[in-house]
């Protein structure tokens, strides 16, 4: 009797739900997304109702959620998908007023086995408007059960440790936790961009925000082996795999920049190589991007971190995108802000591994912080940029980087 | 043709190593556990046995001074954890140097914050300890000395026997561990002749197989076990034997001494090449004079340790750097700063570690594709 109850997951939308009348494209969008996420747990069927969505395992995986472990990483998963406020794991199972206090007592059990708890409250939602108790009633019922089974737990309504919902509908459900999702809007309904993706700490965290807004990516790499490392490569890989369990699958473009930065380095003045050789990086990113159908650039600049993210500094370096956005997510956050956004979405770790580059051969020991017009007109005099632009775009191998694969 | 200049880091197994292996490891009776009481167990423990002695023939000790491990780190872990753990009268004081590997400092910081007294003698430019400061250190409570016979990182060779003559001098209870991972196969070892008391070495760096360690104990020694279990190897060292690994060491122990003198010749000679067809790269030679020839630590002017390693990797040729480089920190080899070798030399630094199966043709080589890289890539 005790375990007649069967795990779902319901999960809650967020901004969708205020959208007006291209609400349903949005929507639509949200689901293809879960089940492209969840594909590799099984078969599962997702309904939505109202701001709600039900997720519950096919026949064809019957099993998938009761197993705790495995429950809580296709929960995980689904709080991965933009869109969603927060996702509960929920025990369904159909009978009466005893059947509910049953299953409360149960899940009340399995909570405290896990924490130490001293309070509780109930809150209930009756649907089914044929149940003979109002949600009040059900409320003090279910409380009354839970308090007899664990004398030691008291009421609080207000700030209570835990809480058990219980709603009412055709079926009968109860669950405690809820998990916050990463709320934004659903990948694939913002267009497209391309961003430009490092080694860093910054650049994932500006490529997860922009997905949150509902954008799907793909990224470039500017790649200076032998100044840079194989390991470096791999961990660019790393970081757009991490990035792609929210944003979906990401097209990366590794871009072999070793000739060009050298050309840069014997060709223009030292003080200024960090600036030219980011205006070549923008440009051919910008190439590239018209070339993908993307219609922005995405960069982790933050003003004011670094000698080239001054705002002369980014004034000459935007200057030479004409055709589309530079969007700069990170561009007023500090940078302990943008530490805990990399912590929370898992790229911190793999953000800190050291082999990030080895090319400091190439930066200049006091760059020019305030770059003026003139000074790049003389730095880029002896270069022929539309050259390095099309070797940069002509010399790049794309990678297709999947949450799941280990390319 | 790849070119692998990297031996101090892992080598090659040699060919017959791998035969043997293969045929202990497909054979229809040869996979047995030698504390088996049936027969399968008796022919692994013959093996096992016949591989000891071997060992311990070539080695100059006894069979059963012998203890098979897991790696070098394991028997250097055993050697100074294990004597200390079970000898707390002998003293509380160990005397070492910084330059050790890991293994022995990671060993002597636990015994530091266990409370033991851990006294580091400084080391001159040519990477060996400072004689009389060790003279000075070594008192009545001394207990253990570990020292590394030759440097992975520099080649740098201890004076072991004067180092011996000074402890019989000043305390005759003092015992010694001698890290041998870097010189067994390329200096004659006779354990029982040399005086020391434990010594550790590894089967993957003379051309065996990973995950096998050998660990000596000179009889009398008493040392605590790391491992415990089943009570195998007199239960110094639990956990069931291997005797394929165990016989391709003796093997490779057999075919590195075949002639470890002219190879000691030939590595001069292919060193001494190297280093005068560097010059013109004007390189430092980081490697004391009298270093051992297999280990060459040069800086190159302009690069950066890991930028050159790829530089090289790029063309197929594998080197070694400690010191890697990060847009924020440059970390360089303890070793190197502690011979006194500047900061900005030593983060430039690439080990070039050979084998007897190195050419001169293959120095040759390096050479060139040094050539070239300083052409396409000196900034």
């Amino acid at each position: 009797m005790s375990n007649a109850y069967r795990t779902i997951i319901l999960a809650r939308m967020g901004e969708i739900a205020l959208k007006g009348l291209n609400r349903g494209k949005f929507e639509r969008q949200l689901m293809d997304n879960m089940r492209w996420r969840l594909k590799e747990y099984g078969a599962f069927s997702i309904v939505q109702s109202q701001s709600r969505i039900w997720i519950e395992p096919k026949d064809s995986n019957p099993d998938v959620l009761e197993d705790k472990e495995n429950a809580e990483q296709v929960l995980r998963a689904v709080t991965q998908v933009f869109g969603l406020v927060s996702a509960s794991l929920v025990r369904r199972f159909s009978g009466d007023m005893e059947d509910i206090k049953e299953q409360a007592k149960c899940l009340t059990d399995d909570i405290l086995a896990e924490h130490d708890y001293k309070t509780f409250k109930v809150e209930s939602k009756r649907g089914n408007k044929r149940f003979p108790l109002a949600s009040p009633e059900i409320c003090v019922d279910v409380g009354e059960a839970i308090l007899i089974a664990h004398p030691e737990l008291t009421v609080d309504v207000h700030e209570p440790d835990f809480t058990i919902y219980v709603e009412v509908r055709e079926d009968l459900y109860v669950y405690s936790e809820k998990v916050e999702g990463h709320r934004g809007l659903p990948v694939g309904t913002a267009g497209k961009g391309m961003l430009l993706l490092s080694g860093g700490i910054d650049s994932p965290v500006a490529g997860y925000m922009m997905a949150s807004r509902g954008m799907q990516l793909e990224a470039i790499y500017f790649h200076s082996y032998p100044y840079t490392s194989e390991r470096a490569l791999e961990k660019v890989k790393d970081l757009a795999r991490i990035v792609s369990q929210y944003s979906g699958t990401i097209l990366l473009h590794v871009c072999n920049f070793t000739d060009i930065q050298l050309n840069l380095y014997k060709n223009s003045p030292q003080d200024m190589l960090t600036i030219t050789m980011r205006r070549v990086m923008f440009e051919i990113a910008e190439e590239l991007a018209n070339k993908q159908g993307c219609k922005c650039l995405i960069t982790g600049e933050s003003l004011g971190q670094v000698a080239s993210q001054t705002i002369e500094a980014i004034q000459i370096t935007n200057e030479v995108v004409k055709t589309m956005p530079v969007f700069r997510p990170l561009i007023g956050l500090d940078k302990e802000e943008t530490c805990n956004i990399s912590r929370r979405i898992g790229a911190f770790e793999t953000s800190i591994l050291p082999y990030e580059d080895c090319c400091t051969v190439f930066v200049a020991k006091h760059p020019k912080t305030h770059p003026q017009k003139k000074h790049i007109m003389e730095a880029e005099a002896n270069l022929d940029i539309p050259a390095l632009v099309k070797q940069g775009v002509e010399g790049i191998e794309t990678y297709k980087i999947e949450r799941t694969s280990k390319a | 043709m790849s070119i692998y200049f990297d031996n101090s880091a892992t080598t090659k197994p040699l060919p017959e190593v791998a035969r043997l292996v293969y045929e202990t490891l497909s054979g229809e009776e040869s996979f047995g556990n030698p504390g088996s009481l049936h027969r399968l167990g008796v022919l692994a423990e013959k093996d096992l046995n016949e591989s000891t002695s071997k060992i311990a023939r070539l080695l100059s000790c006894k069979p059963e001074e012998l203890f098979f491990t897991s790696c070098g780190s394991e028997s250097v872990n055993t050697s100074i954890l294990g004597y200390m753990h079970q000898n707390p009268r002998a003293g509380k004081k160990i005397i070492s140097t910084k330059t050790e590997h890991k293994a022995s400092l990671e060993s002597l910081e636990r015994l530091a914050s266990e409370g033991y007294e851990v006294c580091y003698i400084p080391v001159g430019s040519d990477g060996k300890p400072d004689l009389p400061a060790l003279e000075e250190a070594i008192d009545a409570n001394t207990a253990l000395l570990t020292f590394t016979h030759v440097n992975n990182e520099s080649g740098s060779i201890l004076p072991l026997d004067k180092i011996v003559e000074i402890r019989n001098k000043k305390n005759r209870n003092a015992k010694i561990h001698l890290d041998c991972v870097q010189s067994l196969g390329k200096l004659p070892i006779a354990l029982s002749r040399m005086g020391v008391d434990m010594a550790s070495f590894s089967g993957h760096k003379i051309h065996a197989l990973k995950g096998f360690g050998l660990l000596y104990i000179r009889s009398g020694v008493r040392v605590q076990p790391l491992i415990l279990g089943g009570g195998q190897q007199k239960g110094m060292r639990s956990g069931t034997q291997s005797p394929y690994l165990a016989s391709a060491f003796a093997l490779a122990l057999e075919k590195a001494y075949e002639n470890i003198d002219e190879n000691l010749e030939k590595m001069t000679a292919l060193r001494d090449g190297f280093v005068e067809k560097l010059q013109k790269f004007r390189v430092h030679v980081l490697s004391p004079e009298d270093a051992l020839p297999y280990v060459l630590n040069v800086s190159f002017p302009s690069f950066q340790s890991e930028t050159m390693l790829h530089c090289l990797e790029e063309k197929e040729i594998y080197v070694s750097t400690v010191s890697a480089c990060s847009s924020k920190s440059k970390k360089v080899s303890y070793v190197l700063s502690e011979m006194g070798i500047r900061r900005e030399i030593a983060a430039n630094a690439v080990r070039f570690s050979f084998c007897r199966f190195n050419t001169l043709e293959e120095v040759d080589q390096v050479i060139d594709a040094i050539a070239l890289i300083y052409e396409k890539y000196e900034v």
